[in-house]
């Protein structure tokens, strides 16, 4: 039998190069944006893209932990607006102090999370539709139950924590929270039992079954996670802008959502995921939209950059990944 | 009459004809000719979207872009027209051919590069929202030509102009997809794409085919909604994702493909529309058009289940 | 048409799947292709085909050289083939499925009524009547099969190739297809066959290659010349010989599985099935007579409608393979080393230690780095695993290495039952040698196995006590003493007492 000498996949099976590449293109488009407008890096600007930049990273966390297991979920967004008008409604209609109000809010996430699980574990029924339709369902009877009107009369301190700089530098706590929630992923994912049994779920959902991970459960707590996660980049967002708006999330997060873990090296089919790539890639979306704005391309042409920056960096990792052996794997 | 009631979507057609019927009993608006015509002139673009969707959704594949090609072309349309002066017989072909174009980018993206189509289309649906957010600056193009905005609020009783589009297109899908030799290896390819490959059949080209198909179709709900708007509003478009992966999947068309149904589909955005018409007629709230609409697919499948046959092991 | 195979050799990332293969089909000649699983027939096929395209070598049709970009080639080229896996279009018609590359076309249209036509016609030639318009999801395994032998025979090929057409089939339906191939043979088709049916060889083919590793072990046979004890000894590359296990005594008073009266969603009705400590007990049976369904029956994966399973004496309900691991130390070495055994993309040290995350984890749930390889490594030497390191993806590794793998993340769990699931399919003789001495060697230790297998020489070694399954009922017991000619015509006459004998003189 002929052994060649081969590529030894590391831990997390992410070719280095796909996050190196990312940092490389980041450096280089702050570059960019900085030779054409000085303020770019100023503390005020780096703190404003710190703030908008947690909000994409726990996003695309959010998706990642579904992906992880080799499902997904469309539902993000709707599980996020539920918890922001949630947790709005529970500090300023029944007010409850800020802290208790959040983690009842994020109780609701999960529960809600937990209900795809739950549903797609039991049923078999493909995390697709059941998330398409939970995200029709959850949506509506937010709407139903807020008659879509923002609450706009939180209590002060919520704002105030948006505004606030870490030692009166440019880092937001919320980014530190956003960091805080991908070191707490990372030694999830490689070293913790449910972790390495949410992977494996991923990567082959009948061989994990049969090497007795307990599917089901692991599928039940990645949505479940998935739904808190949401839950978290909903109440970020209403720090950041004061308020518990009803428009916030739906079908805006599904894009972000995706964007940064793919970005990132995820395997849409499971089995692998990058925390610190779905970072890197949410840093990426957060830099190029602002530096189009900082360019006076306007904000209108950002989708179409982002677009293509996906396109192009799926194609990279596709064509890495065809020069090595592995893919002269035989067709079946 | 049997072959009507086994059919899977026997169930939809019981709940239009309940719905109908309870509407007409809680509202006597419901029968009238004009809201009628306002709940056919609802559907029209819908099935199209429906059917944009479904072709994808017939090889194995998915199309995110199907909103976003549809805005990208809508506005392109209506730019040719009011911008550079391209008369409404040329235009309508050549946003046709937008659409087509775009399918083709993405079917050439899925089948040659082996990138997942959900990627791709991801992808792209971003990058032709920018084309059309960019284009347009979320300004709509109001000057359309008469003749266009004649057909789009033009009627016959209660059947609207724009009705032709799903009447003659329907026939012509299920041609393809029923009776011609290249809608059949499509389908071949969506249920088995290995089989498929074995017996001859190039499951790279059967993909470029669906989507440059969704992109057609996808031009052509463009083109129905700036009739039916009176203007091409760079927001045409933006809520049609979901739905047109709801109704064909309500209707009963696979996910993983290889089996799709044309009535089904029409059924379910018939269902969805009357869910509508219910809630305005109803005056109840309209936010509780997406709760049913999940509800409404979580209804579907479960039927589906119950009916479900099991699966012999080797 | 002639087919002639020149030289040819395959390799894949981790194997030579076909080394140097040189051998002639005729025309009007039913050819036997045997060789054990994993010898390469497979492979030769769909190279025959254009699935794959030789590394080296080159096919001759007619004397000619040819080349195939795609099966597409292939078919124009007049090759038909029947592979081993189904490849049918689920939801389309039995109709379509059997004309489904020449539809009838008129006007440019399907033409239906031509479909069900051809199709009930070529069916005709089976002996066998079937709904044509019935969805072949919807059929059961024995009749999906029918429509893909209905498919090839449509195809009017010159040169026809199936690759274990009688696999599903009842005997009756194979003596009809065997008339067919007759039929064939006398309008000048090339047939290759391969079966690792002897019976059937024997009395239908003209001619018989046996591959063995990759190899040609002898081309070109004419099988009124070959014996049985020969082809298995070209096949095996030795006689015919059970090796020596050692010396076991399994203790038959405590039963820790036992199956009383079960009957499951599958099909089995009333299965008693008793297995004592430190004993392998065999489930012999062909293919489709409900073994692996039985098994995975056992393990929560098919509702057990009647009778009752109990554990080590007390009654069990496992509802999935968890259940089964953690709370009944049972294990199952499955079938589908690829799809079901291993985490393909994954190390060999997580596929080994998947099942024992739990256990070695430390405070919070947590598995130091070193753990992992602490709890693993030991099993890569005791099963003389070969992989170029512990972190090496178990994908680059060969067959044999890929099972040893699936079955070391058992022996680390340290089950009390294993239930092992035809464990040398596809793999090397020399692997396939030490797997049996492991299997031996646990079953040594105080392990029960429940050993699943179609192949009779391994049964006979390795099995204490072989239970004949067949058509989801147990039909017969044999107490094995380890000689093959003895037990093993015992099994056969079990399954011959209730299936017609296959393929008419």
């Amino acid at each position: 039998m002929t052994d060649r000498v081969l590529d030894l996949p590391r831990r997390q099976p992410i070719v280095l190069g796909q996050q190196a590449g990312l940092v490389v293109i980041l450096v280089l488009l702050g570059a960019l944006f900085t030779s054409k407008s000085p303020g770019f890096l100023s503390s005020f600007n780096l703190f404003v893209l710190g703030r908008s930049l947690a909000i994409d990273i726990v996003i695309g966390f959010s998706q990642m932990v579904v992906l992880a297991t080799g499902g997904m979920n469309l539902s993000v967004g709707s599980i996020g607006v539920c918890v922001v008008m949630m947790g709005g409604y529970l500090m300023q209609v029944v007010g409850l102090s800020v802290p208790i109000a959040c983690a009842l809010a994020l109780v609701l996430g999960g529960a809600l999370g937990w209900l795809n699980g739950f549903t797609i574990a039991r049923s078999g029924v493909n995390s697709f539709i059941v998330t398409l339709a939970s995200a029709n369902l959850f949506s509506g009877a937010m709407l139903i139950l807020t008659k879509a009107t923002p609450l706009n009369a939180l209590p002060r301190s919520v704002a105030a924590f948006g505004q606030m700089r870490i030692g009166g530098g440019w880092v937001s706590p919320m980014l530190a929270m956003a960091m805080a929630i991908g070191v707490a992923l990372i030694i999830f994912y490689r070293y913790s039992v449910i972790g390495r049994q949410s992977l494996a779920t991923g990567a082959n959902q009948r061989a994990a079954e049969m090497s007795g991970v307990p599917v089901g459960r692991r599928v039940i707590a990645a949505h479940a996670l998935s739904g808190v996660l949401a839950g978290v980049a909903g109440l970020l967002t209403v720090a950041r802008v004061g308020a518990a708006m009803p428009a916030v999330g739906g079908q805006d997060w599904l894009l972000p959502s995706f964007l940064g873990p793919v970005l990132g090296g995820a395997a849409l089919a499971g089995g692998f995921v990058s925390v610190g790539g779905t970072m890197l890639g949410a840093a990426l979306v957060t830099t190029i939209r602002s530096g189009l704005l900082v360019m006076g391309i306007g904000n209108f042409w950002l989708d179409l950059f982002l677009g293509l920056f996906l396109l192009a960096a799926v194609l990279l990792q596709r064509y890495r990944g065809a020069l090595s052996p592995r893919s002269r794997m035989p067709r079946v | 009459m049997r072959r009507i009631l086994n059919a899977e979507w026997a169930g939809l057609l019981a709940a239009i004809v309940v719905g109908a019927i309870v509407l007409a009993v809680v509202s006597p608006n419901f029968l009238s000719e004009f809201n009628f015509y306002v709940l056919l002139r609802s559907v029209c673009v819908s099935i199209i979207v429906a059917f944009a969707q479904m072709v994808t959704l017939a090889v194995g594949q998915m199309n995110l872009s199907v909103g976003a090609l549809g805005g990208m072309t809508a506005i392109l349309f209506g730019g040719m027209m009011e911008v550079f002066g391209v008369p409404l017989w040329l235009a309508v072909p050549i946003a046709i051919g937008i659409g087509v174009l775009g399918g083709l980018v993405n079917g050439l993206l899925a089948a040659r590069t082996g990138i997942n189509g959900f990627i791709v289309t991801l992808a792209t649906a971003s990058a032709f929202t920018g084309v059309n957010l960019g284009l347009t600056k979320s300004v709509p193009f109001y000057r359309m030509p008469v003749a266009l905005q004649d057909f789009g609020n033009g009627r016959i009783g209660a059947l609207p102009f724009l009705l032709i589009a799903p009447l003659v297109v329907s026939p012509l899908l299920a041609l393809f997809l029923f009776r011609l030799p290249i809608g059949r290896r499509l389908l071949a390819v969506g249920g088995n794409s290995q089989a498929a490959a074995l017996s001859g059949i190039s499951p790279g080209k059967a993909i470029v085919l669906a989507h440059c198909l969704s992109g057609l179709l996808a031009a052509i709900g463009a083109v129905l909604a700036v009739a039916q708007l009176g203007s091409a509003q760079p927001l045409i478009g933006s809520d049609w994702l979901l739905l047109s992966f709801a109704a064909p999947i309500i209707g009963g068309t696979a996910l993983a493909g290889g089996y799709v149904s044309i009535i089904g589909a029409i059924l379910a955005v018939l269902v969805i529309a009357l869910i509508q018409n219910g809630l305005v007629l109803a005056k109840v709230d309209p936010y509780w058009v997406q709760f049913l609409l999940g509800a409404l697919i979580v209804a579907t499948i479960s039927l589906n289940r119950w009916r479900a046959r099991p699966i012999r092991l080797g | 048409m002639d087919l002639s195979i020149d030289h040819v050799t395959k390799d894949f990332p981790s194997v030579r799947a076909l080394d140097d293969v040189t051998f002639r089909v005729r025309a009007g000649e039913i050819h036997a292709l045997m060789g054990e699983n994993g010898a390469g027939k497979s492979t030769l096929i769909k190279i025959v085909t254009g699935v794959y395209k030789p590394d080296s070598g080159r096919l001759l049709l007619d004397g000619q050289p040819v080349e195939f970009a795609s099966p597409r080639d292939a078919l124009a080229a007049a090759i038909g083939a029947v592979h081993q896996e189904r490849n049918l279009i689920p939801r389309f018609s039995v109709g379509e499925n059997i004309v489904l590359e020449h539809l009838p076309i008129r006007k440019g249209m399907v033409d239906y009524a031509e479909v069900h036509r051809q199709a009930r016609a070529f069916l005709e030639l089976l002996d066998r009547a079937l709904d044509t318009r019935a969805e072949v999801a919807t059929l059961s395994v024995a009749q999906m099969q029918l429509v893909e032998l209905a498919r090839a025979l449509s195809l009017k090929a010159k040169l026809l190739l199936l690759d274990e057409p009688t696999a599903s089939i009842s005997g009756h339906e194979a003596a009809a297809l065997f008339d067919v191939l007759r039929r064939l043979r006398a309008q000048g088709v090339a047939i290759v066959f391969v079966s690792h049916k002897l019976e059937e060889v024997l009395s239908l083919c003209d001619r018989v290659t046996v591959l063995r590793d990759g190899k040609i072990a002898a081309a070109d046979e004419p099988t009124a010349s070959v014996s049985r004890g020969r082809l298995v000894s070209l096949m095996i590359g030795r006689d015919e010989r059970v090796a020596d296990m050692g010396v076991r005594n399994p203790d038959t008073s405590q039963t820790v599985l036992e199956l009383k009266a079960v009957s499951t969603s599958f099909g089995h009705r009333d299965v008693d099935l008793s297995l004592h400590k430190g004993e392998i007990l065999g489930l012999y049976g062909l293919v489709g007579a409900g073994r692996t369904e039985l098994a995975r029956s056992i393990l929560g994966y098919g509702r057990i409608t009647a009778g009752e399973i109990r554990v080590n004496g007390q009654p069990a309900h496992i509802r999935s393979m968890n259940e089964a691991l953690e709370n009944y130390r049972i294990g199952y070495v499955s079938e589908d080393r690829k799809g079901e055994g291993l985490l393909l993309a994954y190390p060999v040290r997580d596929n080994i230690a998947i099942t024992i995350w739990r256990r070695i984890s430390g405070i919070l749930g947590l598995i130091t780095p070193g753990a992992e390889a602490k709890a693993a490594g030991p099993f890569v030497g005791r099963l003389a695993i070969r992989a170029p390191s512990i972190d090496a993806a178990v994908s680059t590794l060969s067959g044999g290495n890929q099972q040893k793998v699936s079955i070391a993340k058992w022996l680390a769990a340290q089950t009390d039952i294993l239930i092992v699931d035809e464990p040398t399919v596809g793999i090397d003789v020399k692997t396939k040698v030490e797997i049996h001495e492991l299997i031996a060697g646990i079953a040594r230790d105080g392990v029960s196995v429940l050993l699943i297998t179609s192949d009779m020489a391994e049964m006979v070694t390795l099995a204490d006590r072989i239970l004949v399954l067949h058509d989801f009922r147990i039909v017969g017991e044999v107490a094995s003493d380890h000689r093959y000619e003895g037990t093993s015509a015992a099994v056969m006459s079990f399954i011959h007492a209730v299936e017609p004998a296959t393929a008419g003189a």
